[in-house]
C-alpha cells in the first residue's frame, strides 16, 4: 500500500513537472497580438496552458514562474500549414489513390527536425503526405512537443486534412511507369473516379445503417474498404482537403471539383499561379498556401511571381506562407519580411501570414495564431522586431512550457563550438 | 578628301555612334547615402559615371548638361552583389533541360561560354535582386567539371555579358559515381591527382617544343611528338596556378583531401563548403585559401547546436578567412540567386558583423575571382555596377530601386514584373 502511494506521488510529480500544460508569465515585452495591435511593456499570463490575460496592467498571480522579456518582442507561435518534418516516410508513391494512408503513423516525436524547427519560433505544423499521388494520405496537425506522446502532439479538436495533388508530379511519376495518370486529363479522371466510388460506398453503408437503426435483423454489413472509409469521411466533412496545385487552370478546376462534390477544400498548396485567379480563390474562401519567391524549378512553377501577394491581398485572399522545407521552416519570419520587398501590404497583415492565417488554414484560429485571452499559450519571443532580418528567436513556448531557450542551446552564446 | 572617303567616314561614324553614345553619356547618382564597402559611408554623396566606369565620388559634383541624373535622396547606394556558383545563363527553360553537367568523370574543357543564353529570363530576375555580377559554372556532378565564366548581367550577346572567360576550374570531391569508377572518395582523389599529374607532364611537353628537345638528330619521334589535348589544355592554366581550382566539398573529410591536393600541386585553391569547415577555419585563414560558404541554411546534425551553421560565418570572419556566401544552398540550378543576402542576414543575427556580411556579398567574391580591381566596391575607376536600395541589402524588406550595370541604367523589368503588370487589374 505504502509503495503504491509513493509510486502515485512520484507519478504525479513527474506528470506535473514535465508535461503540458503549464503556467507561465511573460513580463515586459512588446507584444504583437496580431488581432489587437501592439502592446508595449505588456504582460502575458498563461494558466493551464491557456492565455489567461494579456495587457499592460495584468496582475501577476503568485507562485507562477515569471520570465522577464523587457525589450524583447513577443508574438504568437509561428505556424506552418505545409510541412513534411518529423515524419519517417512521406510518399506512398505506389498507387495514385492512397487515402488509406494516415501520416500520424509515420510521426516521429523524437525527430531532430522538431528541435531544429522550434528554434525558429514555430509551435505548430501540419506535416503532410507528399505530392506523388492524386489522392495521397491524411496529414497530421501537431504541436511541436518534442519527445512527447503522439497522442499529446496531435491536435485533436481540429479536422485533419487529406492531401491531394494535381499537375506534373503524379503525371510524371505514373506516366513514367506507363500507368494512368500521365496527363492532366488522367489526373482529373483518377480524382473523379475515386469520389464516384466513395459515393457508392457511402450510400451502401448509409443504407445499411438506416436499416439497422430501424431494428432490422440478419443484416450483412457491407465490406469495409479502408480507402473508401477515408473518402467517406471527406464526403461527410469529417476531414478537410489540402490540394497541391500550381497552374491557374487547375486551381479553378479543383475549386469547382470540390464544390461539385460538397467537400471542404481548406488550402491550395504551392499555388504558384494564385495571383492569376485571386477573385476565384477569394470568393471560394480558400487559403492560398505558398512561397514568396520560389519560381522556375519546374515548368508549372515558371510563372512564380513574388509581386503576386499584393494582387491576392487586394482581392481578399487569405495568404499563408508555407515552408514545404525543413530548412526554411526555421526562418519563416525572414520569408515574411521578403513579402515587403515586393509588395505594398501592411506589416500587421504580413505577420498574419505566418500566424493567424495558417491557424485558419488548419481550422485552429479559435486556439492559435494570435495572443488573446482563452487561446493556447503558444508564444515566440524574438530579440528584435521579427520582420527585422537580423532578429532571432530567443524562446519558443508551447502551452506555457518553454520548449526552446536560445540561452541554453545556442553555440553563438558560447562564442564558438568549433573546438 | 574625295566623296568616297567622306561617305566611308560617315558610314564608319554611323556604325560607331551607338558604341560612343552610351559611353559618353554621363550618369550622376545624386544625394544618396553611399556605402562604398571599401571606406566609410558618405552621406548625401554623388557618384559620377562615365564610359561605364565610376569617375568620381563626392559632394555636389558637376556634370555636362546632357547628363542623366538619378535622384537617390533618402536611398542607399551599394555596389552590386557578386554571386559565385550560379547557373545564370545556362539554366534553360523548364522542360527543355539545362546545360549543366556534361557526361564523363573528367570534362575540364567544358566551357559555359559556349552555352550562355543571353535571353535566359533568370538574368533579369537576378539583377533586379541587386546581383550585378555572377560566376556561372559548367556543372558539379563530376570530379572534374569544367570552366566557369564571370558575367556582368547586362549585354545583348554572350560576349557582351562575359567579362572573364576562365575564372575557375570546378572540382567536386563528393562526385562519386554509382557503380563505376570512381565510386569512392579515394577514387575521386586519385582520379583528380592522376589528371593533374598528366597536366603537369603535358605542360612540360608543350613548353619543351621550340627548345632543343627534339632528339640527337633533330628529328621528332612519334612518342615525343606534341599533340593538342583539349582536356589537358583546360587543366594547363590550373596547374600553372593562373586559374583558381575551386573544390566543392561536402564534409570535413572532403575538405581535408581538397586541401591536400591544393598543397601537393601548389594550386590557387578555393574551397566551397557546406559542412565541417570550422575545424579548418584557422588553417584557411593562415594559408589564405578563400571559402565559398554554402552551409548557412543547412540544418546541423542531430548532435550539433541548432545555430552552428548560422554562426559559422562569424567564426570565418574572426579567423581572417576570405569568404563569400552561396546563393541559397540549393546549388547552381537554383534560379533564386537573388536570395544571396539570406545567409548573410542569418549570419548577422547569429554573430557576424554587419560590415563583414556586406563585404562577403561584394568585395570578397570579387577578390576570390581576382577581379577586385574592377568589381565589388564603389571606388573611382571601377566598373559602374551599382544598386540603389531603400535600405540595407541584408534586410529582406529592403527594395531595389534602381540597378546600374556597366554604367547603364537597367530597366527594372523581368518576367515577373511583366506577369505582375499583366495580372494587376
Amino acid at each position: 500500500m505504502r509503495n503504491r502511494f509513493i509510486v502515485f506521488v512520484l507519478a504525479v510529480f513527474f506528470v506535473t513537472c514535465l508535461a503540458w500544460p503549464q503556467d507561465l508569465v511573460l513580463k515586459g515585452g512588446t507584444i504583437l497580438t496580431i488581432t489587437n495591435g501592439t502592446i508595449e511593456n505588456g504582460t502575458i499570463v498563461i494558466k493551464g496552458g491557456k492565455i489567461a490575460g494579456v495587457g499592460k496592467d495584468i496582475p501577476i498571480p503568485a507562485g507562477i514562474r515569471v520570465i522577464d522579456v523587457t525589450g524583447k518582442y513577443v508574438m504568437p507561435g509561428i505556424i506552418d500549414s505545409h510541412s513534411h518534418i518529423a515524419l519517417t516516410d512521406v510518399n506512398e508513391a505506389t498507387d495514385p489513390v492512397t487515402p488509406q494512408i494516415w501520416m500520424r503513423e509515420a510521426l516521429e516525436p523524437s525527430s531532430d527536425s522538431i528541435k531544429k524547427t522550434l528554434a525558429g519560433g514555430v509551435t505548430m505544423v501540419k506535416t503532410m503526405h507528399g505530392s506523388a499521388n492524386i489522392i495521397g494520405g491524411v496529414n497530421v496537425t501537431v504541436k511541436l512537443k518534442y519527445r512527447d506522446q503522439i497522442e499529446n502532439m496531435i491536435v485533436l479538436d481540429t479536422r485533419q486534412q487529406l492531401k491531394m495533388a494535381l499537375g506534373e508530379n503524379p503525371k510524371r511519376l505514373y506516366g513514367s511507369k506507363g500507368r494512368i495518370p500521365s496527363t492532366r486529363m488522367g489526373n482529373a479522371y483518377v480524382m473523379r473516379n475515386a469520389f464516384v466510388k466513395a459515393k457508392e460506398y457511402k450510400e451502401k453503408w448509409d443504407r445499411y445503417e438506416k436499416e439497422k437503426a430501424k431494428g432490422k435483423k440478419d443484416l450483412d454489413p457491407p465490406e469495409k474498404d479502408l480507402k473508401m472509409e477515408t473518402l467517406k469521411m471527406v464526403l461527410e466533412k469529417k476531414l478537410g482537403i489540402d490540394c497541391h496545385v500550381y497552374r491557374a487552370d487547375e486551381i479553378v478546376w479543383v475549386i469547382n471539383f470540390c464544390k461539385e462534390w460538397g467537400i471542404d477544400l481548406l488550402q491550395l498548396s504551392h499555388c504558384i499561379d494564385g495571383y492569376k485567379v485571386p477573385d476565384i480563390i477569394a470568393e471560394a474562401g480558400i487559403c492560398y498556401g505558398g512561397w514568396i519567391d520560389w519560381w522556375g524549378f519546374k515548368e508549372e512553377a515558371y510563372d512564380g511571381c513574388p509581386y503576386g501577394f499584393e494582387i491576392m491581398h487586394k482581392a481578399g485572399v487569405r495568404i499563408v506562407i508555407n515552408s514545404d522545407s525543413a530548412d526554411e521552416c526555421r526562418y519563416l519570419y525572414l520569408n515574411a519580411a521578403k513579402v515587403l520587398k515586393y509588395n505594398d501590404i501592411p506589416e500587421e497583415e504580413v505577420l498574419k501570414m505566418i500566424t493567424l492565417n495558417p491557424a485558419y488554414a488548419i481550422e485552429m484560429e479559435h486556439r492559435a495564431g494570435s495572443i488573446e485571452k482563452g487561446k493556447d499559450g503558444d508564444i515566440a519571443v524574438f530579440d528584435k522586431y521579427p520582420l527585422d532580418s537580423t532578429s532571432k528567436c530567443l524562446m519558443t513556448i508551447i502551452e506555457g512550457k518553454v520548449c526552446f531557450d536560445y540561452a541554453k542551446e545556442s553555440v553563438t552564446v558560447k562564442g564558438g563550438g568549433y573546438e | 578628301m574625295n566623296r568616297k572617303k567622306i561617305i566611308l567616314l560617315a558610314a564608319v561614324l554611323f556604325f560607331l555612334y551607338p558604341a560612343f553614345s552610351h559611353s559618353s553619356q554621363q550618369i550622376l547618382i545624386k544625394n544618396g547615402t553611399v556605402i562604398p564597402v571599401e571606406g566609410a559611408h558618405i552621406q548625401k554623396a554623388d557618384i559620377l559615371i562615365e564610359a561605364g566606369k565610376i569617375v568620381k565620388i563626392g559632394r555636389d559634383l558637376e556634370t555636362s548638361p546632357s547628363a542623366h541624373i538619378i535622384d537617390a535622396s533618402g536611398r542607399y547606394v551599394y555596389p552590386g552583389m557578386v554571386a559565385l556558383m550560379t547557373a545564370v545563363g545556362v539554366t534553360g527553360y523548364p522542360g527543355a533541360g539545362n546545360d549543366l553537367d556534361e557526361s564523363g568523370v573528367s570534362t575540364p574543357q567544358m566551357d559555359p561560354f559556349d552555352a550562355i543564353n543571353p535571353e535566359d529570363p533568370c538574368i533579369a530576375v537576378t539583377r533586379l535582386g541587386g546581383v550585378t555580377t555572377v560566376m556561372t559554372i559548367s556543372g558539379t556532378r563530376s570530379p572534374i567539371n569544367g570552366k566557369s565564366v564571370i558575367m556582368n548581367l547586362e549585354g545583348r550577346l554572350a560576349q557582351d555579358l562575359v567579362i572573364k572567360r576562365y575564372a575557375a576550374q570546378i572540382f567536386n570531391m563528393g562526385a562519386k559515381s554509382d557503380g563505376k569508377y570512381p565510386s569512392t572518395l579515394p577514387g575521386v582523389v586519385s582520379l583528380i591527382e592522376e589528371k593533374l599529374n598528366k597536366a603537369k607532364q603535358y605542360v612540360q611537353k608543350k613548353e619543351g617544343i621550340g627548345g632543343d628537345d627534339k632528339g640527337e638528330e633533330g628529328k621528332e619521334n612519334e612518342s615525343s611528338r606534341f599533340r593538342i589535348d583539349l582536356e589537358m589544355e583546360a587543366l594547363l592554366p590550373v596547374i600553372k596556378g593562373e586559374v583558381p581550382a575551386l573544390f566543392i566539398t561536402n564534409d570535413e573529410v572532403t575538405i581535408r583531401n581538397a586541401l591536400k591536393i591544393i598543397d601537393q600541386f601548389d594550386l590557387r585553391g578555393v574551397i566551397k563548403a557546406s559542412k565541417g569547415i570550422l575545424k579548418y577555419a584557422e588553417l584557411l585563414g593562415e594559408k589564405k585559401i578563400p571559402v565559398i560558404w554554402g552551409g548557412t541554411t543547412g540544418i546541423p546534425g542531430r548532435w550539433e547546436p541548432f545555430d552552428l551553421n548560422y554562426h559559422t560565418a562569424a567564426v570565418l570572419a574572426e579567423k581572417g578567412v576570405l569568404f563569400t556566401f552561396d546563393s541559397g544552398g540549393w546549388g547552381p540550378e537554383s534560379r533564386n540567386v537573388r536570395n544571396l543576402p539570406v545567409p548573410a542576414s542569418l549570419s548577422v543575427a547569429y554573430g557576424l558583423d554587419e560590415e563583414q556580411a556586406l563585404r562577403a556579398l561584394t568585395i570578397n567574391p570579387a577578390k576570390i575571382i581576382g577581379m577586385d580591381d574592377e568589381l565589388g566596391s564603389i571606388e573611382q575607376g571601377k566598373t559602374a555596377n551599382l544598386v540603389i536600395w531603400s535600405g540595407s541589402p541584408i534586410q529582406m524588406s529592403s527594395r531595389i530601386c534602381q540597378v546600374i550595370i556597366n554604367g547603364k541604367v537597367i530597366p527594372m523589368e523581368s518576367i515577373q514584373t511583366r506577369l505582375r503588370d499583366q495580372y494587376k487589374e
